[in-house]
């Protein structure tokens, strides 16, 4: 184990797992512990999701969004990947000392306007103000409960054989727009981050009788992270296409200067889904009538030939090859 | 650009054939470029190879030939000298002696990823009050750049600014690879600033290969070529990459090379010192060169001795052979460089399986 | 080692190419090429333009493959 916690330790790759084993796995493990985005508990006679999640971004206010509007997403789409409908939400700030209120204010109304745009309330919160440099200007920590609505809600190990899987949309908008926001590269463009709370989408899926087998919403580490976290959780192997695989022209670009892969940046409003393969095209149908799924794409399916726990890629060339896990930070290839 | 994706599918599916059905002499071929490397693994083209054939990764990747001490250098300058080291993004996770650069963060190390060797005159301009390095690696691509920004911190009177420089040219290193290969894939981009003279002269020495661009059908159609010529029983050479690649190279990028530095040995990681393979900057350039600069003193540096990547980066042996490929070293903790960079022999290996 | 970027030059001014590619922007140094225009396609690596680009990647491929097997027959 590594004797201090590394940047790489949140990147949401093999680092990141490793930590959660090592140290909160090992402390914290009871029957109840999830390797999913919420717990699912019984409470009486009712099912419940219980989810939290902590937000820190650089810079705050970014094209599409802003850290507020992100930490209601946040959680409303951890509840959603259960299958749980948005119940109450609490939230939590770390503020540093030297704070714009006017920037907090636009944050906190950001937050509402999200938590309305789902129908859920927030009913409860915590403030601390930590001394100048002690903390990156704010911190948001939102914890969420949500009831299951569903006999059968998804999960991460319930990915099958022959499962078509799904984006709900264009990929890596959310890491592109905050590399960009960030004016460290030089770069201009005019991308949005995706950053969207999605629970529309499952509760539609859901009234349509739709069996879903797995829902994840691709946050940092990207889509590429999610195929990797469901193949090792189901034991199963999966193909996907890179032809089919929806990403913004711009989005690409970004890639192509930087040389990063897209389905390793940040999404904030993209949901993966395995779904059987006879209901893929109505649910990619479903998708592309509501906001925030039009443009939502089948880019593989759950392939039996491959070995459990690996994602393969069929190329443009119509080679298939191992999709390459990243390394913990996301770095620029250039020379 | 101009694009016609019915003809894109025919030319890749003629070499495909070429490829695929390729019958004569088992051959070796060297891709010496990293970013080739990468485009092969990503593409899948090694799963299109028939046995005779084999691909071997040279040592084109910049960060995986970065000596230790290059790296122990970088260290001392941001830890002790307290410089704001500005970087390309991989050669941050390079091991050095005792830690890496993206490591001694934590250490207080101000570290910068910079796009280009431009943006780091302008981390300079911005901190005057502090001394900016940047690390200058790179193979003859990249030097142009390195010597633009010499250029204008020259011009501009920026006393605050300064290359640690290991930049490497590759005709040396041709000729240290001679026996690793049948036949070489050159890199497109390296030739697009020398030009083909020095690749072109290489038959003489009895050394093949084409000169390959980096799209699908660029390497799809260098590798056919190659198959195709190896029937001739003579040496050949042809320059793939037209479109970027002009014989006499960047002329202009040539002569502003030669007015700012000049040829010297240099040290490679796990290649050793390969004689007038480096550069330097010239006499009135001497300001801005950080190991004068700072009078670096000599620092103990070690490689970790497991590691084989010098013999990797020859082909002599793969690196499933080395004992710690894949076992203390992967690429979250790489012991070797070449685990580092996704350009690197070993990262590309471990990553897609051993294919 | 070298990764290259093929892009559009949008505008030249000073010695600077603001180039595109698929959308996205970026000034880089067009010192080292001569009679560059708007609309000219360049290869560019780490932030400087290195090489005008001839033709596509398609047209290249095509003509680099008849050749050879045009020489074959």
């Amino acid at each position: 184990m590594q004797s201090t916690v590394l940047l790489a330790h949140g990147g949401g790759g093999a680092q990141t797992r490793d930590l959660i084993a090592q140290v909160f796995q090992n402390h914290l493990a009871n029957p109840e512990f999830t390797q999913d985005d919420a717990a699912i508990l019984k409470l009486g006679q009712e099912h419940i999701a219980f989810s939290t999640d902590g937000f820190i971004v650089q810079p705050y206010f970014f094209p599409g969004g802003d850290i507020g509007k992100l930490s209601i997403c946040g959680t409303v789409n951890d509840l959603s990947c259960m299958g749980a409908q948005p119940k109450w939400l609490t939230c939590a700030f770390v503020l540093e000392e030297g704070l714009p209120l006017k920037d907090l204010d636009t944050i906190v109304a950001s937050m509402a306007a999200t938590a309305k745009e789902v129908g859920v309330n927030i009913v409860a919160g915590d403030t601390k103000v930590a001394s100048k440099g002690q903390v990156d200007r704010i911190f948001i920590t939102t914890s969420g409960i949500g009831q299951i609505i569903t006999p059968n809600p998804p999960a991460g190990s319930l990915a099958q054989n022959n499962d078509a899987i799904i984006v709900t949309g264009d990929i890596g908008r959310h890491g592109a727009a905050i590399l960009l926001a960030r004016e460290q590269f030089g770069l201009e463009a005019e991308i949005t981050s995706d950053c969207a709370p999605l629970w529309h989408l499952v509760r539609k899926l859901y009234a349509a009788q739709i069996d879903i087998h797995v829902i994840r919403d691709a946050t940092r580490g990207g889509v590429g992270t999610v195929l990797y976290e469901i193949a090792a959780q189901s034991n199963v192997g999966i193909h996907i296409q890179q032809k089919a695989i929806p990403i913004e022209p711009q989005v690409q670009g970004i890639c192509r200067i930087l040389g990063l892969d897209p389905l390793y940046l940040a999404c904030e409003g993209r949901l993966v889904l395995f779904v059987p393969q006879d209901k893929a095209q109505d649910t990619v149908e479903l998708l592309q009538k509501e906001a925030h799924g039009q443009n939502a794409a089948i880019i593989g399916y759950v392939d039996a030939k491959q070995k459990a726990g690996t994602v393969v890629v069929e190329t443009e060339i119509g080679a298939v090859t191992v999709l390459p896990q990243p390394t913990g930070e996301l770095l620029p290839r250039i020379c | 650009m101009f694009n016609d994706t019915e003809l894109a599918h025919t030319t890749i599916e003629d070499a495909r054939t070429i490829i695929t059905t390729y019958t004569g002499k088992p051959l070796r071929i060297m891709e010496v470029c990293g970013t080739h490397t990468h485009e092969i693994f990503r593409l899948g083209i090694r799963q299109l190879l028939p046995p005779k054939i084999t691909l071997i990764s040279g040592p084109g990747c910049p960060v995986c030939v970065t000596p230790v001490s290059y790296i122990d250098q970088a260290l001392w300058l941001g830890l002790e000298q307290r410089a704001i080291i500005c970087t390309f993004g991989d050669l941050i996770r390079v091991p050095g002696t005792t830690m890496s650069l993206g490591d001694a963060r934590k250490e207080g190390l101000e570290l910068r990823l910079v796009y280009s060797p431009l943006d780091a005159i302008q981390i300079a301009k911005e901190n005057p009050t502090r001394e900016v390095v940047f690390l200058s690696i790179g193979f003859e691509t990249t030097v142009p750049g390195e010597c633009l920004a010499v250029q204008e911190a020259k011009a501009e009177g920026l006393a605050n600014f300064s290359l640690l420089l290991a930049n490497k040219t590759m005709p040396e290193a041709y000729l240290a690879l001679k026996n690793s290969a049948d036949a070489f894939l050159f890199p497109g981009h390296v030739c697009a600033i020398t030009g083909t003279q020095d690749c072109r002269a290489l038959t003489k020495l009895g050394i093949s290969g084409v000169v390959a661009g980096f799209t699908a059908q660029e390497l799809m159609t260098a590798l056919a070529a190659i198959l195709i010529l190896s029937r001739q029983d003579k040496p050949f050479f042809m320059n793939c990459y037209p479109r970027v690649v002009a014989d006499c190279g960047n002329v202009a990028a040539q002569k502003l090379i030669q007015s700012i530095l000049a040829p010297c040995d240099s040290e490679w990681r796990g290649l050793g010192v390969i004689p007038k393979s480096g550069l330097k900057l010239r006499e009135e350039f001497q300001d801005f060169d950080a190991q004068r600069r700072f009078h670096i003193p000599h620092l103990e540096s070690h490689a970790n001795a497991a590691c084989r990547c010098g013999d990797v980066l020859q082909g002599k042996c793969l690196p499933k052979d080395c004992k710690v490929f894949g076992k203390a070293c992967t690429p979250t903790h790489p012991i070797g460089a070449c685990m580092v960079s996704s350009e690197g022999t070993c990262a590309a290996y471990y990553q897609y399986g051993g294919m | 080692m070298c990764v290259g970027l093929s892009a559009k030059v949008v505008k030249l001014d000073k010695g600077m190419a603001l180039i595109d590619t698929q959308g996205v922007q970026r000034q880089v140094s067009a010192q080292l090429l001569t009679d560059l225009e708007p609309g000219d396609y360049v290869m560019v690596h780490a932030g400087i333009a290195i090489a005008k680009i001839q033709s596509s990647d398609t047209e290249e491929a095509h003509t680099v493959l008849t050749a050879l097997t045009n020489k074959d027959n």
